[in-house]
């Protein structure tokens, strides 16, 4: 046994690790390597029928650069997620802030709230672009009864994006809250007593000490949904499919087009890569800045 | 002990022995079918009767699996299926994905003997649709003509004060027909159409729904549709602005149409649009069970899409669903045995006349019922002013374009110059990287 062995084993590492080994090996195959992969694709040719690369340097990328379509995709992710990820976290605030104070039925509501969360993304898209039907959705019903002019929603250019924008919202809320319930709860009450002593209303006991707070968990929100949200495909693929005129077309699905219906897998790794990149980059900034804000009770 | 032993060896032997019978007694081979699930391939839905085979299995001791895919997500599954090496023998696709399919080399040619006796026995449109350049053949198209026209309702007809049996003929006459035909509330929203577009979903039917306007005011997708490499897009002109522009007026300066229709076939069968050009061959299908007071001839009426210009040359675009067999499938010859029966004149004229469809060998054209079917005889005439779809492999990429521009102009994004200008740059990208 050699002596890295032994000492692994009285420090317990090597039962450690064999312990981890099914996760770190699945991770290993199902995670790394396809993402090796898709970066060795990015730069060929791919044609996967027929079982040939060949390389082309850096030309995917270059061809990347002038893709009209693939900057409005970007464009279009963009706008998803700095509407999506504020607007998910500032209304969630809101509910959690509510739903921490006690008032009849607030379990049931709060279910409510959540189930959206752990309804199937494609299901809940179906029936979302029925309500969205200009003729018989439930949105353009309600429109009438108020007597306003309906909206062709996801028929529209201009409207689509939003919509599905709003369909989002009612999807991630729940999680979002849910996660501020849990950090406004492991506050402690002894902060608000002593705040409320010193003469601080409601309004200066949330700024000066909920939302300082809560910056962990802020923090935590933004980038677990910033990475979503720029990973965003299914309910955008069930809505609109990326119309009309790619006005909602992000940049997962067309990806998925470049691959799937093009069939050009080495441009499509090449927009994954990008993807990567910027999720990446995104996500080391958001979390120097929430780091700033770490608190500890 | 010896004794047991010797009796358990003997139930496992009998056990064995059977299944062995068993195994023998089932068909050696199955053999796999992937078409469309659901209403989107109107002739798909004969795969669903399980007697559509039986004596082809009996006679060769195979069985045939006939299995539905999702429309949607087909074109991408059979692609995954040919990389992984997995796929099914027999292939019904849509002839619009083939270029795309044979940029990667996926499907096995049909042998030029067959092909030359195919291609003297059917119909000329047929002949079109087989046709890769040649005579050289890639699949059998499938039967029941699917050529795109103009529907009306007669009933709406004659509520505006029109003939209902005298289409329109001409876009002017097109347009004025359409204003008469549509109606509002009391606050002016539209409640019917008298034409409706298709402008959302899949840019390649957003496209195939417009296409008799590009064709017919004098565009064309691309200069060179019928070779399989190279050309430049061809809609960037005073043609292709026309065929945008027509109904660009007719939602904004007509109010005829709306964006807010989206289904053309499905409004026309609800009785919400008079007017709508698409798969004839689809609201002859669908209309007994979805609109069932407005039968073919005095309900509704079909005709070749109105020309630009009265003495124009009249044109509509042609599809079929096309039976191919894929380089990888497990059992080619097979697979070629169960498409050349389903495609012999015999089964031709037996599924045609099963399932209602009109058949593709010309000898069978004269035969009853299709002699005096008066739908069959209206659409065989039509399918001689068809045009197949190009054959170019970047037509994936120019029907994504083309499709783009048709929004962008008709939802006022952009002016129509400019989103036929974008489209261009694209389309030429298309054909370009796809020529690579």
């Amino acid at each position: 046994m050699s002596v890295w062995l032994r000492r692994a084993q009285k420090r317990h590492y090597f039962h450690a690790y064999l312990f981890i080994a099914p996760v770190l090996i699945a991770f290993g195959l199902f995670r790394v390597w396809p993402s090796l992969q898709t970066l060795y694709f990015s730069f060929f040719k791919v044609e996967l029928v027929r079982g040939r690369l060949t390389f082309i340097w850096f030309q995917n990328f270059i061809d990347l650069a002038r893709d009209e379509i693939f900057r409005q995709a970007t464009v279009n992710t963009l706008i998803y997620a700095a509407s999506i990820v504020p607007i998910t976290a500032g209304l969630a605030l809101v509910l959690a802030v509510l739903f921490n104070e006690r008032f009849p039925g607030k379990e049931l509501l709060k279910a409510v709230y959540f189930a959206p969360m752990v309804t199937s993304t494609v299901a809940a898209a179906v029936v979302w672009w029925w309500l969205y039907n200009p003729q018989f959705g439930l949105f353009n019903v309600i429109l009438k009864l108020v007597h306003l002019p309906p909206s062709p929603w996801l028929l529209s250019s201009t409207m689509a994006l939003p919509s599905v924008i709003i369909f989002s919202v009612w999807k991630t809320l729940g999680y979002n809250m849910v996660i501020y319930i849990a950090g406004l709860q492991a506050i402690p009450q002894e902060y608000y007593e002593a705040a409320t002593i010193d003469g601080a209303d409601a309004l200066a006991r949330f700024r000066k000490i909920t939302l300082p707070l809560l910056a962990p968990v802020t923090a935590f929100i933004l980038i677990y949904n910033g990475i979503f949200a720029f990973q965003v495909f299914d309910q955008v693929f069930v809505l609109t499919g990326g119309g009309p005129a790619n006005s909602t077309n992000v940049v997962v699905l067309e990806l998925y087009k470049q691959a799937f219906q093009r069939y050009r897998f080495g441009y499509a790794a090449a927009e994954a890569m990008v993807l990567f990149l910027f999720i990446l980059v995104i996500t080391v900034i958001q979390y120097r800045a929430g780091r700033r804000y770490e608190v500890s009770y | 002990m010896r004794l047991r032993y010797a009796f358990l060896v003997w139930v496992v032997a009998a056990v064995l022995i059977a299944g062995t019978v068993g195994v023998q007694a089932q068909p050696k081979t199955t053999i796999t079918l992937w078409y469309p699930a659901g209403d989107v391939a109107t002739q798909a839905y004969k795969f669903r009767d399980p007697t559509l085979f039986l004596s082809f299995e009996a006679d060769n001791g195979v069985r045939i699996q006939a299995v539905a895919v999702d429309y949607d997500t087909m074109q991408q599954k059979i692609f995954a299926a040919a990389a992984a090496r997995d796929i099914a023998d027999v292939l019904w696709v849509d002839m619009s994905w083939m270029p795309g399919f044979l940029k990667e080399d996926l499907f096995e040619p049909v042998s030029p003997d067959k092909a030359r006796r195919w291609l003297a026995a059917v119909t000329d449109d047929y002949k079109q649709l087989s046709d890769y350049g040649g005579g050289k053949m890639w699949g059998y198209p499938e039967a029941g003509l699917d050529i795109y026209g103009l529907t009306w309702n007669k009933q709406h007809f004659r509520e505006a004060g029109l003939d209902p049996d005298k289409p329109p003929q001409t876009w002017d006459e097109f347009r004025d027909y359409a204003k008469k035909l549509v109606k509002t509330d009391a606050a002016g929203n539209i409640t019917r159409v008298g034409y409706a577009i298709r402008h959302v979903g899949h840019p390649h039917g957003v496209v195939h729904k417009h296409l008799w306007a590009i064709w017919g005011a004098g565009a064309d997708l691309m200069d060179k549709p019928y070779e399989m490499k190279g050309g430049r897009a061809a809609f960037n002109n005073e043609a292709g602005r026309a065929a945008l522009k027509i109904i660009h007026d007719m939602i904004y300066a007509d109010k005829s149409t709306s964006l807010s229709f989206p289904d053309p076939r499905a409004a026309f069968l609800r009785g919400i649009a008079s007017m709508q050009i698409s798969e004839t061959v689809s609201i002859r299908q669908r209309q007994p069970r979805e609109a069932p007071t407005m039968p073919y001839g005095t309900g509704w009426g079909m005709s070749l899409p109105p020309v630009r210009r009265a003495g124009m040359k009249q044109v509509s675009n042609m599809n079929a669903w096309i039976f191919t067999v894929p380089k990888y499938a497990r059992n080619k010859e097979m697979a070629w045995r169960l498409i050349e029966w389903l495609n012999s004149p015999l089964k031709d004229y037996e599924i045609g006349r099963k399932y209602d469809t009109t058949p593709r060998f010309a000898a069978n054209w004269d035969r009853e019922p299709f002699k005096s079917d008066a739908y069959g005889q209206a659409i065989r005439k039509m399918a001689q002013y068809g045009r197949k779809y190009p054959i170019n492999l970047g037509l994936n990429g120019v029907f994504d374009a083309v499709g783009a521009a048709i929004q962008n102009a008709w939802q006022n994004r952009m002016s129509i110059d400019d989103a036929l200008a974008l489209a261009e740059r694209q389309a030429n990208q298309a054909i370009l990287d796809a020529s690579k």
